[in-house]
């Protein structure tokens, strides 16, 4: 090989420092293209389409790689430093994308423009990297060997991190700290070069000084990726988290906006301070206000409190016994003071009795008997909550009602969800009871549906004409119009639920993808 | 399902948080080999250990064997009054194939798992069936019918519902699973495939003389899905690949169940829950740690010996394997190693999960099948309960030793180590779930060296099954009869023994009780 420089003369090329260039080579490939693998996959997450994201931000990405090509050209003396340069500002910004991406989806409505401006800016970063090197290579080996191994290694550092990406990275690290994990790489790199290329850097220290701070960044950054999924969940929720909670059952999340309170269970809303005295006077009255002589009452789910503050609205019941799965549910909404103050301390009220119990388990496991029950369960959104909704269910819950009195079952949407609302009624008919389906206007919710259940031998049903007091929004006319359905509302042919077959789960899968977009 | 996507980006990004860095020593796993009645079946097979019976006692009927086809024997017996009867079992707990065993998680099954949903023509399936509680006015129990979801398959990385390969398939895969659809249909329509298979059986079938895999090729089918469907099939059933099943056995296990079936029927401990229910009405007949030493006919009568007992009986209903009787029954010593039977081992394990497992795609079923496996993938035993939520959860592992002769099958069994088949397991588990590891906390292991009778070639017409040696007040009931390891053959079995027996014994009826 011809040398052309002194530097080269200096350095003379041994096989491992070229063997470790290269390498470094191949590390920088594998970062660009996870940084542009990162916003492709945050895009579609939060945007949808992930067909348009991809194609996207690849395409945005390659054409700013591009302009740092081109642009390149006008770097003229001090590459080494101006290499390192670029290696912690790809570092630092590649490391942190995915972190603002969040951010900027959570706190502004600028997300695509921040989400365009990083690529852009990683690209044009990582379009000057391989052009830099390959000049700063050039100096030691021959043109063709140069070109070859460069592009040899960028491709190969490109497949590695495009199979690393969704089968390690994505997984185990998640897209916060995967990010930054490369950003550490960039930075290391940097660092390394400070040695490497020690001859031809004139202010080492100051350089030595810019790579550390920038790796301790990014190491401050991946310790504390669990806040930043904090602050961004806070947004997620669109409103103040007063509490969050991962309990052993489910995540418990309360937010507050003025005097609005609202209880997410697994990110699903339960209520809505605001209109909650909609649903649960609805839930409880139409039924239980047809019962004047009942004593005893019994709750399924429900451990918010709110239909109990409904039916101890009733001098006449005697005792309510609360079944929730989950007794940090339980306890905070017999403790907060936000809360107790909604429910009006109906958890601690010496009539209730409280019991952390798996319903189903529950109800096989005793034989106390209730005078009218509420069925108030979440959405029928996977098999595990399904078993709740099923055939056999009710047929164990109606050996626990009196002879004449009945149940009341939350059934879901009965206009956003209609299969799943005429399933659950079919599935009460299915378990041998008489059904007497309703539904109330609810404005955080919806439309929404419940369904009245007796034993066949029971009284037929004819709605209350007297209702407790106080009431904020049923009267007696307004109850016996809850039981008619307008057109769009009325039955359709479905299915009844089984254990062995919970088609409910699949009709409410697909009613609520078709309008969760 | 109403998963929107910040709430997939909460999940997405909280995940990692879960997950360490750096990875601690495994976590420890308990457990070792479970006793498989290894040791005394064995003694029997080398006349080793001279009993010294103190006790001797008079029985009408002596059934040996207490798995379903003795238990059922006792149960014909018992509810036609006869009542002077003996199970003997050579394992310290009756069940042969349908035994169980239970841990602070859950109950679970040591081998057979469930029974499809009866058809019109199981008719004693179905009467015991209507004595238990499981089929009431018609109407099949809810809660012992398989959940939602029942059964899935791992495949590309990711779980499918259903455990036909459905997945990518390419147009001649589908036209090739319909045109097996059609011909198993019409096989069905003969009404030759029957459970049990006596029933449908008017002749010996042609499809007897040719391996499953000669009929698969006859008749044009190469796609790999397919093949693979169907060799999972023979594996499952019969612990046999394709070429070692016969094609009558591998289609009967298509073309005997019915289209539009809505089970199978299960429990947490599989069909250890029948056995239970019928040891709670007949325990009281039956003896365990009581293998049945020798048996020979004198004086009219069969004198059975057992370590501490020995019974004079009018009639032998034998309940266990036809190729243990020549080791026992000295009219049948002469047959030593004479078998055709061909029998399978398997591998059972049984799995506690602290957690479960990170994973891909649907939710966790009841049969879990991991494609291209050896194994036969995992059953769930907490699947059948009515909670809603479980931390912890009992998977019960399958393997059955299709790729090896059973005699290679079973040197393995006997010679590698609990630590090997852990790791096996695991490593085999470990591509769907990555982190196994560190949600299992114990694994017993189940060695079965003659675990159940293999349908091959030829089985039907071989003479020991279509002439077995008649030998005076003798009754065969075990399943291996059939071919065809079911629960429901073994009770038929079981029920045809029992009233044959009665039928000869009928004369001591008048003293039913005595015992």
């Amino acid at each position: 090989m011809a040398c052309r420089s002194p530097v080269a003369r200096r350095l003379s090329p041994i096989a491992h420092v070229s063997v470790a260039l290269f390498i470094s080579v191949l590390a920088i490939a594998a970062c660009g293209l996870i940084y542009e693998l990162v916003a492709s996959a945050l895009a579609s997450y939060l945007l949808g389409d992930s067909v348009l994201q991809f194609s996207t931000v690849i395409g945005t990405y390659l054409f700013a790689m591009g302009v740092g090509s081109w642009l390149s050209r006008y770097l003229a003396r001090g590459l080494v430093a101006r290499f390192i340069g670029i290696e912690l500002l790809v570092g630092i910004i590649g490391g942190f994308s995915s972190t603002l991406l969040f951010l900027a989806f959570a706190y502004t409505t600028a997300f695509r423009l921040v989400l365009y401006a990083l690529v852009v800016m990683i690209g044009i970063l990582v379009g000057l990297e391989i052009p830099l090197l390959m000049r700063i290579l050039r100096d030691r080996f021959g043109f063709r060997e140069v070109v070859s191994n460069v592009l040899t290694f960028d491709y190969l550092g490109a497949l590695a991190a495009s199979l690393a990406f969704p089968i390690l990275l994505v997984p185990k690290l998640g897209l916060v700290r995967s990010a930054m994990l490369f950003g550490i790489v960039n930075a290391a790199i940097a660092l390394w070069s400070t040695f490497l290329f020690a001859n031809l850097l004139g202010a080492r220290r100051s350089m030595r000084a810019a790579c550390a701070g920038v790796l301790a960044t990014l190491v401050i950054g991946m310790t504390q990726a669990k806040r930043i999924t904090t602050i961004a969940e806070d947004n997620i929720y669109s409103d103040e988290v007063i509490f969050s909670r991962d309990t052993r059952y489910q995540h418990i999340v309360l937010t507050a906006w003025k005097d609005d309170l609202r209880l997410f269970l697994n990110s699903h809303l339960q209520f809505s301070s605001r209109d909650e005295y909609r649903y649960h006077e609805a839930l409880v009255h139409p039924g239980l206000a047809a019962l004047p002589g009942a004593r005893r009452v019994l709750v399924l789910g429900g451990g918010d409190g709110l239909a109990v503050r409904e039916i101890l609205k009733y001098p006449n019941v005697e005792s309510v016994t609360l079944v929730d799965l989950d007794p940090e549910m339980t306890r905070l909404f017999a403790s907060h003071p936000l809360l107790t103050k909604l429910n009006g301390g109906s958890l601690t009220s010496p009539r209730v009795h409280l019991v952390n119990a798996d319903a189903f388990v529950w109800l096989d496991g005793n034989t106390d008997v209730f005078d009218f029950a509420v069925v108030d369960f979440p959405d029928p959104n996977n098999y595990a909550v399904g078993k709740l909704y099923t055939a056999a269910f009710y047929r164990a819950l109606e050996r626990h009602v009196s002879r004449g009195g009945f149940f009341v079952v939350q059934s879901t949407s009965p206009l956003f969800a209609r299969q799943s609302f005429w399933s659950i009624v079919e599935t009460l008919k299915r378990a041998g009871l008489t059904t007497y389906p309703y539904h109330v206007y609810v404005p955080s919710f919806g439309e929404w549906g419940f369904t009245l259940a007796a034993a066949p031998e029971a009284p037929h049903y004819s709605p209350p004409a007297i209702l407790p007091a106080p009431l904020r929004y049923l009267s007696a006319p307004e109850v016996a119009q809850m039981f008619t359905f307008p057109r769009d509302m009325q039955p359709v042919a479905v299915e009844p639920n089984r254990l062995n077959d919970q088609v409910l789960v699949r009709y409410y899968e697909k009613e609520f993808d078709a309008i969760n977009r | 399902m109403a998963i929107n996507r910040r709430e997939f980006i909460a999940g997405l990004i909280g995940a990692p948080a879960l997950v360490r860095l750096t990875r601690k020593a495994p976590p420890q796993i308990a457990g070792g080999f479970v006793d498989d009645g290894m040791k005394a079946g064995h003694a029997l097979r080398d006349g080793t250990g001279a009993p010294t019976p103190r006790e001797r006692q008079r029985v009408a009927v002596a059934i040996v064997g207490g798995g379903i086809s003795g238990l059922s024997a006792a149960w014909e017996l018992d509810r036609r009054g006869l009542h002077d009867f003996v199970v003997l079992e050579l394992a310290a707990d009756a069940g042969g194939n349908a035994r169980s065993g239970a841990n602070e998680v859950s109950a679970y099954p040591w081998a057979a798992h469930y029974i499809p949903v009866p058809g019109p023509r199981a008719t004693l399936v179905r009467e015991l069936f209507e004595e238990l509680g499981v089929l009431r006015d018609g109407d099949w129990e809810e809660r012992y019918l398989c959940f939602s979801p029942q059964e899935r398959l791992f495949m590309h990385g990711e779980w499918h519902a259903g455990l036909e390969p459905e997945f990518a398939m390419s147009l001649g895969d589908r036209e090739q699973f319909r045109r097996f659809g059609e011909l198993v249909a019409s096989h069905r329509a003969s009404g030759e495939f029957t459970i049990p298979s006596a029933l449908g059986m008017v002749r010996a079938s042609p499809l007897d003389r040719i391996s499953m895999q000669a009929w698969l090729r006859q008749h044009g089918f190469t796609s790999p899905r397919l093949l693979w469907y169907a060799e999972y099939a023979c594996r499952d059933d019969y612990g046999a690949s394709l070429s070692q099943t016969s094609a009558w056995a591998g289609i009967h296990y298509f073309a005997s169940r019915e289209v539009d079936e809505q089970g199978p029927l299960t429990w947490p401990e599989g069909n250890g829950w029948i056995t239970k229910r019928l040891l709670a009405k007949l325990g009281h007949h039956v003896e365990t740690s009581a293998p049945v030493l020798r048996a020979r006919h004198e004086g009219g009568r069969w004198r059975l010996t057992t370590p501490t007992t020995v019974y004079d009986a009018d009639a032998i209903i034998w309940a266990v394997p036809a190729f243990v009787a020549p080791y026992v029954v000295d009219e049948l010593r002469g047959e030593r190693h004479q078998t055709s039977f061909v029998y399978s081992p398997w591998l059972t394990a049984n799995l506690t999960l602290d957690r479960w497992p990170a994973e891909h795609g649907i939710e966790p079923a009841w049969d879990n099948v991991i494609y291209d496996s050896p194994g036969l993938g995992y059953v769930v035993a907490t699947h059948q309960s009515l909670r809603t939520f479980q931390d912890r959860t009992v998977w019960t592992y399958y393997h059955s030793f299709a790729e090896l002769t059973p005699e290679q099958a079973r040197r393995e069994l006997l010679t590698r180590d609990w630590a090997y088949w852990r790791d096996r397991i695991l490593d085999d588990l470990a591509r769907a779930h990555p982190d196994i590891r560190d949600c299992v906390s114990r694994i017993d292991v189940l060695r079965l060296g003659h675990a159940m009778i293999r349908p091959t070639v030829g089985f039907l017409t071989a003479t020991e099954r279509a002439q077995p040696r008649k030998l005076s007040r003798f009754f065969r009931a075990h399943s291996d009869q059939s071919g065809l390891s079911l629960f429901e053959e073994a009770q038929y079995h079981g029920v045809m023994a029992a009233r044959e027996a009665m039928a000869v014994v009928g004369g001591r009826l008048s003293v039913a009780g005595s015992r």
